[in-house]
């Protein structure tokens, strides 16, 4: 199991990662209103 | 074309034919057939992943979306993260610990054999039938740019495809994607930069957003509400793009063969992994790409002479029939509306002169009547015929603005990109087949020590992988006048994708429904899943794709559960 957490790479743990993920996606949908709202 | 254009193009094509055949080489068993000896690092089952899901279609049917509908399509992917991470915390260390070659062998350790046999079933249906439109869809520019047949046209594609195909196996499907992935953003980029290049002096990337925002093109946030409340029909919204979308996107990536193939590549656990999340974090930005390109190709004709219809061999058809005249008429008509619709947005974007934006909203609407208009002749003027052009529209500026040699490439890029998808889901078709049927039924145990029957299975998975090419092209020709492709592969997808996440879900979250159980919920989930279908499509009730994942998903947890409480224990409980 420790061997196995070593090798998660950039984050700590995979939790991490998870949470990257979905923090990412929630960036690009508040950069989409605000590209949808100044250009339309 | 061009001469170079078609050196460009054959030099493409057969250095990636070559490329494949060289990285074919690899064990000659099962597990090297289908699942390239499970050794590959992350940053290759991502290209795969990637070059799987993004086909032909997805370039030639998202500009020609984006410039129709606006770049709302995109909410579309807004689940697919979500699910990269649901995958990642439940499927993928169960596929990997099981040693798995497909996602259904899973189903049998479980539940049952009928069960496994059921939910291969659905799949090798529901992917047979959509390769087969993913082979139409390039067939579409040879036949364009070469008058051909359509009927000819898929049938050379699909000669090639199989011959690259069967030779290759997983190792050689993912070497190629990763090629034809680098030539594809390569390729796509430069047409995006000569789309804003060629805009007038003085109108630069911001100024072509600001006239397709006008005229309604960069709606990538639309919420589905209408005054009556919300719209279930409404394709694709934030709501419908996250929820429906999540499903679709579990549905694809866990338990659809063609993808799960791909990442059973991996060497490990990690390597899967960081492949499926790095997916969720560069697809949303790469459809919205895509969808921006064809945005911009919107403002690029408010500028330049657009064609009032797409195709230009159905508008030429067309005109040798009694309703010349009524086209002709409906071709001046256009061409005024586009004249005035250029001088609007000359006037919005150099002069900034704000007061013309809603005259670029009502002039842009004028202009789609008409189109609408001229679309309804050519119906009636040729009744067979596909009247509806969306993917013609990117096909169209690349023939006809693009220099020599980049109009070769492009082309290459749509040939490679339906390549990379289709072989993968020819492996993927041939290794159920292969995996789920034949090993199963004939009660051999795969025993890669054993070289006869290795050698026997290898060459009985290439005779799979040619039947699976030769039902796709079939396919193929029965795919004219399906509209856009895109959306039709989407839809055949949700018809059965919810049924098969079900069963998965129930297999990993409601430990104690037994097979009996899941197998009636199945059946029951995928009959409600037709009937809400065909009541949309007759207009009993109005409700988007999207959703029949999540009706077909939910309906065979639910009833699963029901069928469970009503039915008498099973004696052995399958445990995993």
């Amino acid at each position: 199991m420790q061997e196995q957490k070593n090798k998660i790479p950039l984050f700590a743990s995979w939790k991490s990662w998870y949470l990257f993920v979905l923090v990412v996606l929630g960036l690009f949908i508040l950069f989409f209103i605000w590209f949808t709202n100044a250009f339309s | 074309m061009s001469n170079i254009d078609w050196i460009v193009l054959v030099l493409t094509l057969m250095g990636i034919i070559a490329y494949g055949l060289y990285k074919s080489r690899t064990a000659k068993n099962l597990e090297g057939y289908f699942l390239s000896n499970r050794s590959m690092p992350w940053w290759l089952v991502l290209l795969s992943i990637m070059g799987t899901q993004a086909s032909a279609i997805t370039f030639l049917s998202a500009p020609g979306q984006a410039y129709t509908d606006g770049m709302r399509f995109v909410q579309y992917y807004f689940g697919l993260p979500i699910a990269m991470v649901i995958i990642c915390i439940s499927f993928v260390p169960l596929f990997n610990k099981l040693k798995v070659f497909t996602a259904y062998e899973f189903l049998e350790q479980r539940f049952d054999i009928k069960t496994r046999v059921f939910t291969s079933s659905l799949f090798l249906i529901s992917r047979g039938l959509s390769t087969g439109i993913s082979i139409y869809a390039p067939s579409i520019i040879l036949s364009s740019l070469l008058g051909w047949d359509i009927f000819y046209t898929n049938i050379v594609m699909g000669g090639l495809l199989i011959i690259y195909t069967v030779s290759g196996g997983a190792r050689a499907v993912a070497y190629t994607q990763q090629l034809q992935m680098v030539i594809i953003f390569i390729g796509m980029f430069l047409a995006g930069w000569l789309v804003v290049h060629y805009l007038p002096e003085g109108v630069g990337f911001a100024d072509a957003l600001k006239v397709s925002g006008a005229s309604g093109k960069l709606n990538v946030i639309t919420t589905g509400f209408t005054e009556k409340g919300f719209d279930w029909k409404d394709r694709y919204n934030i709501i419908s793009g996250v929820i429906g979308g999540f499903f679709l996107a579990l549905s694809y990536f866990g338990t659809d063969q063609s993808q799960v193939g791909r990442y059973l590549t991996a060497k490990d656990n990690t390597e899967s992994k960081i492949g499926l999340l790095m997916n969720g974090l560069v697809k949303v930005p790469m459809q919205f790409s895509i969808l921006l390109l064809g945005a911009l190709l919107f403002t690029f004709y408010q500028f330049h002479s657009a064609p009032v219809f797409f195709n230009q061999a159905v508008a030429d058809k067309a005109k040798n029939t009694a309703y010349a005249d009524t086209l002709g008429k409906l071709e001046n008509r256009f061409m005024q509306e586009q004249l005035q619709q250029q001088a609007y947005s000359k006037t919005y974007v150099i002069q900034g002169n704000e007061q013309f934006k809603d005259s670029l909203k009502l002039g842009s609407g004028k202009m789609a009547a008409t189109q609408k208009a001229y679309k309804a002749i050519l119906k009636k003027a040729l009744p067979a015929s596909d009247t509806n052009d969306t993917n013609y529209i990117f096909l169209r500026f690349v023939i006809d603005f693009l220099p020599k040699g980049l109009v070769g490439l492009l082309i290459a890029i749509i040939f490679l990109a339906a390549w990379g998808s289709i072989a993968a889901a020819l492996n993927s078709l041939a290794s159920c087949t292969m995996i789920d049927f034949h090993v199963r039924f004939k009660g051999k145990v795969y025993d890669r020590d054993n070289a006869e029957q290795c050698a026997t299975e290898y060459r009985v998975s290439k005779y799979y992988t040619l039947g699976w090419g030769i039902f796709c092209v079939i396919t193929a020709e029965f795919a004219t006048g399906m509209g856009s492709l895109i959306e039709v592969v989407n839809i055949l997808g949700s018809l059965f994708y919810g049924v098969i996440l079900g069963i998965f879900l129930v297999a990993f979250y409601l430990k104690k429904v037994q097979s009996n159980a899941v197998f009636v919920a199945a059946i029951l989930g995928e009959l409600i899943v037709i009937a809400f279908f065909l009541m949309d499509k007759y207009n009993i009730i109005g409700l988007g794709f999207l959703w029949l994942n999540v009706v077909g998903a939910l309906a065979v947890v639910i009833l699963a559960w029901i069928a469970q409480q009503l039915m008498p224990s099973q004696k052995a409980l399958h445990t995993i």
